[in-house]
C-alpha cells in the first residue's frame, strides 16, 4: 500500500525576512497579530503543523455498523472513514486512483464497497482495488491492482471514542502524543462504563475567523465571561461575582494540550461536573483516586487537545426557569483558509445517561452554545471581528498582549500531571498553546522535548 | 436519521398524528387562508423591524420551536434531517430568554442589529382540528451585518397556528434549512 509522509522542510523565515521565532515570545507574553491572518504563514502552518500532527476526524459512534462511512477533511484532504467487516474503522483519501474522482459524495451513509461513479472502479472496504470496467482491455502488466488500492490515511488511531488521523510517519503514536492530557480526557471520556456517544449529527458552520481565535478562547479563557457574555450576566444566568470563574486552576499538560478546571457553587449539586447522581458509582470505579478527587471538586472545565480539538464541560442554565444542567461538547476547529474556519460542534453524552438527562443536556447545550446559543453567538462575533481588524498592515505593527498571571508559580500540591497554576483567570495556557504552535513551525521534531 | 421531516420528530409526533387523521386543505383565497397569510406577513415585519417583544406575544405558551441539523445523504437515506440534534430546541421560556437578551445592551452579536428580511411564500394551509392550522411555507431570510457578505438562509417552515380566541398563536415551528453547513458565523436571529 502506498503511504504519504509529511516531512519537515523549508525556511524558518517569512518572505519579508521575519523570523518565525519572533511571532511568539512566551517570556514576553507577546503574540504577533500575523499569526491570525497571514496567508504565507497559513501555508507554512498547513505543511508543518496540520500535515504532521494528529487531528480529530470523528467519534467512533458516528459509524456504528459495518459498512457505515463518514466523509471528512484531514489537513485539507478529502478523506473517508469506513467500518469494515472486522469492525475496524479504516480511513482513505476519498479519491479514486483512476481519475481522482471523489468516491463517497454524501456526508455519511452505508456501503458494501466503494464504487467510483465516474468509470466504475470498485474497491473493498479495506481499500483494495477489486474490479475495473472492461478489464479484458488491459494487459495485466498495465494494471497492477495491488498497486492501485485506495491511499490510506498514514496514521489512524483512536482514544476513548475519538478517532484521530495524521499524514506523518514520524509523529509519535497517539497515546504518546496525547501524553499527560489522557489523565484529563479520562475525566470526560472514561468516567462511565460505556464511555461517551454523540447525540445526533454535529452542528457545522463556517466562520470568517482564523482557527486560533476559537482555540485561544478554549485554552482556558475564563475572564471573557463578564464582558463578552454581559447579556447573560444581566439575565442572571451566571453568578454576579465577576471573579466567579477564577477560583480554579490553569493546567499545561505538555505538548500544547491545556485546560482549566473550576469549581462551581460550594454545594453538592456542583460536584462531579453536576452529573446525575445515578452515574456517580460508575465514576468511582472508572477513575483513579486522583482523577476522582478532581472530578468531585469541579463543575467546569474547558480545554484543547493540540492543535485544534477543544472541549467544554459546563453546568449552566439555558433560561431563568431551567435548573443548571451539565453538558459536554467537543469542538473541531477545521482551518479552511487564513481567516476562515469550519466549526464542528458535537454534543457528547455518557452512554448510560437517562433519557431525561439526555434531553435536558441537549436543550441546555443548544440554547447556550453552538451558533444559536445565547453565549456563543457573541463569541463568534468576537472571533470574526478580531480576524478582520488584524488584517490591517498598521495594526500588525503592534503585538498582542497575553500577560495575565504569567508571574505566578505552579501549584506543587495540585494532584494532576503537568503544570497547574492557581487561579483560573490568566494567560499561561494561551501562551503554552502559541509556544507549541511555534515549535511545530520551526522544529523538525517538535515532539522531542528537552 | 429521519426519512421525512416530521415522521420521527418526537416533538412533532402528536401534531403529525392529528394531521393525518383529519387534515383538510384550506384553499388559497379562502378567508382563513388570507388570515394566515396576513399573520405570516405581519410576523415577518415584526422580526425585520426588531419588534421582538411583539413577536414573542405571537407565541402560544406551549410553543415548540426547533431546527434540526442536516447532512447531505443519498436519496435512499432520506432528507438528512436529524431530529435528535439541532440548531434550535426552544420552548416559551427559552425564546423569552433570547428576547430578554436582545433587550439588554450587551448582546454584542446584535449590537449593531443585523438587518434582516424575511420572505415567505409557497404557503399551504391545512386544517388539523377545530383550533389548529398546519401551515407549510418556503422562506428566504437575508441578513446583513458588519463587513460580512450577505447571509442567505432558505428552507421550509412547518408551523402549527392555534386559535386562541380571535387571535392565532404559533404553537409549533419546525424549521427545515436547506443548508447542511451554516454559511454564517452565528444564528443570532429568529426564523
Amino acid at each position: 500500500m502506498p503511504t504519504h509522509t509529511a516531512a519537515f522542510s523549508g525556511p524558518t523565515r517569512l518572505q519579508d525576512n521575519t523570523d518565525l521565532l519572533e511571532l511568539v515570545n512566551e517570556n514576553k507574553a507577546h503574540v504577533s497579530r500575523r499569526v491570525y491572518v497571514d496567508p504565507e504563514l497559513y501555508q507554512i502552518e498547513q505543511e508543518r503543523l496540520f500535515r504532521r500532527a494528529w487531528l480529530f476526524l470523528a467519534h467512533d459512534t458516528e459509524l456504528p455498523n459495518k459498512g457505515d462511512y463518514v466523509t471528512r477533511n484531514l489537513a485539507g484532504e478529502s478523506v473517508v472513514l469506513v467500518r469494515g467487516d472486522d469492525g475496524v474503522v479504516r480511513g482513505f483519501l476519498n479519491s479514486c486512483r483512476h481519475r481522482g474522482m471523489k468516491l463517497c459524495r454524501a456526508d455519511n451513509g452505508s456501503i458494501p464497497f466503494f464504487r467510483c461513479s465516474y468509470h466504475g472502479w470498485t474497491y473493498s472496504r479495506t481499500g483494495a482495488l477489486r474490479a475495473v470496467f472492461a478489464k479484458d482491455l488491459y494487459q495485466d502488466a498495465n494494471l497492477r491492482k495491488e498497486e492501485l488500492g485506495l491511499i490510506p490515511i498514514t496514521r489512524l488511531d483512536s482514544y476513548k471514542g475519538l478517532i484521530f488521523g495524521s499524514w506523518s510517519n514520524e509523529v509519535p503514536p497517539l497515546p504518546d502524543y496525547l501524553g499527560k492530557m489522557r489523565f484529563y480526557l479520562d475525566l470526560f471520556l472514561g468516567r462511565t462504563d460505556g464511555g461517551t456517544e454523540i447525540v445526533g449529527t454535529p452542528q457545522i458552520w463556517n466562520v470568517e475567523a482564523n482557527w486560533k481565535f476559537p482555540t485561544d478562547n478554549f485554552t482556558g479563557d475564563n475572564f471573557h465571561l463578564y464582558s463578552t457574555h454581559g447579556s447573560v450576566v444581566e439575565l442572571g444566568l451566571v453568578p454576579p461575582d465577576p471573579m466567579s470563574l477564577s477560583y480554579g486552576h490553569l493546567i499545561r499538560a505538555e505538548g500544547g494540550h491545556v485546560l482549566h478546571v473550576v469549581p462551581g457553587a460550594p454545594i453538592p449539586a456542583y460536584e462531579f461536573f453536576g452529573l446525575p447522581k445515578q452515574l456517580l458509582p460508575q465514576l468511582e470505579r472508572n477513575l483513579n483516586p486522583a482523577q476522582l478527587g478532581l472530578a468531585k471538586k469541579y463543575a467546569f472545565s474547558v480545554g484543547t487537545v493540540f492543535p485544534n480539538l477543544s472541549f467544554l464541560q459546563v453546568m449552566i442554565q439555558g433560561d431563568a426557569s431551567s435548573p443548571p444542567t451539565p453538558f459536554l461538547s467537543f469542538r473541531f476547529w477545521e482551518p479552511t483558509g487564513p481567516t476562515s474556519t469550519r466549526v464542528w460542534s458535537y454534543l457528547f453524552i455518557d452512554k448510560e445517561a437517562s433519557p431525561e438527562y439526555r434531553k435536558a443536556s441537549y436543550e441546555t447545550y443548544v440554547r447556550t452554545f453552538g451558533p444559536s446559543g445565547i453565549f456563543e453567538q457573541d463569541d463568534l462575533e468576537n472571533w470574526e471581528e478580531c480576524s478582520r481588524v488584524n488584517k490591517g498592515q498598521i495594526a500588525q505593527r503592534y503585538g498582542l498582549h497575553h500577560g495575565m498571571g504569567v508571574h505566578l508559580q505552579p501549584d506543587p500540591d495540585f494532584p494532576g500531571p503537568g503544570d497547574a497554576w492557581p487561579g483560573s483567570y490568566g494567560e499561561r495556557t494561551q501562551l503554552a498553546f502559541y509556544g507549541e504552535w511555534q515549535r511545530w513551525l520551526t522544529q523538525p521534531t517538535p515532539w522531542v522535548r528537552p | 436519521m429521519a426519512a421525512l421531516a416530521d415522521a420521527t420528530d418526537p416533538l412533532g409526533a402528536a401534531v403529525s398524528a392529528a394531521s393525518k387523521a383529519i387534515a383538510v386543505t384550506v384553499p388559497a383565497g379562502a378567508p382563513e387562508y388570507c388570515e394566515v397569510v396576513d399573520w405570516l406577513y405581519r410576523e415577518a415585519r415584526m422580526l425585520d423591524q426588531g419588534e421582538f417583544n411583539s413577536w414573542l406575544a405571537l407565541m402560544a405558551p406551549e410553543i415548540i420551536y426547533t431546527m434540526p441539523t442536516r447532512t447531505a445523504v443519498n436519496p435512499k437515506d432520506g432528507q438528512g434531517f436529524d431530529h435528535d440534534f439541532g440548531l434550535f430546541a426552544e420552548n416559551h421560556a427559552s425564546l423569552s430568554a433570547r428576547v430578554a437578551r436582545l433587550n439588554t445592551d450587551q448582546a454584542w452579536a446584535e449590537q449593531p442589529r443585523s438587518r434582516t428580511r424575511h420572505f415567505v411564500s409557497n404557503i399551504i394551509v391545512e386544517r388539523e382540528s377545530n383550533t389548529d392550522l398546519k401551515v407549510t411555507a418556503a422562506f428566504m431570510l437575508t441578513r446583513l451585518r458588519s463587513n460580512r457578505p450577505l447571509d442567505i438562509f432558505t428552507g421550509e417552515r412547518q408551523d402549527t397556528l392555534r386559535r386562541d380566541g380571535k387571535l392565532l398563536k404559533l404553537a409549533r415551528r419546525l424549521i427545515l434549512l436547506d443548508q447542511t453547513v451554516i454559511e454564517s458565523h452565528n444564528l443570532s436571529i429568529f426564523f
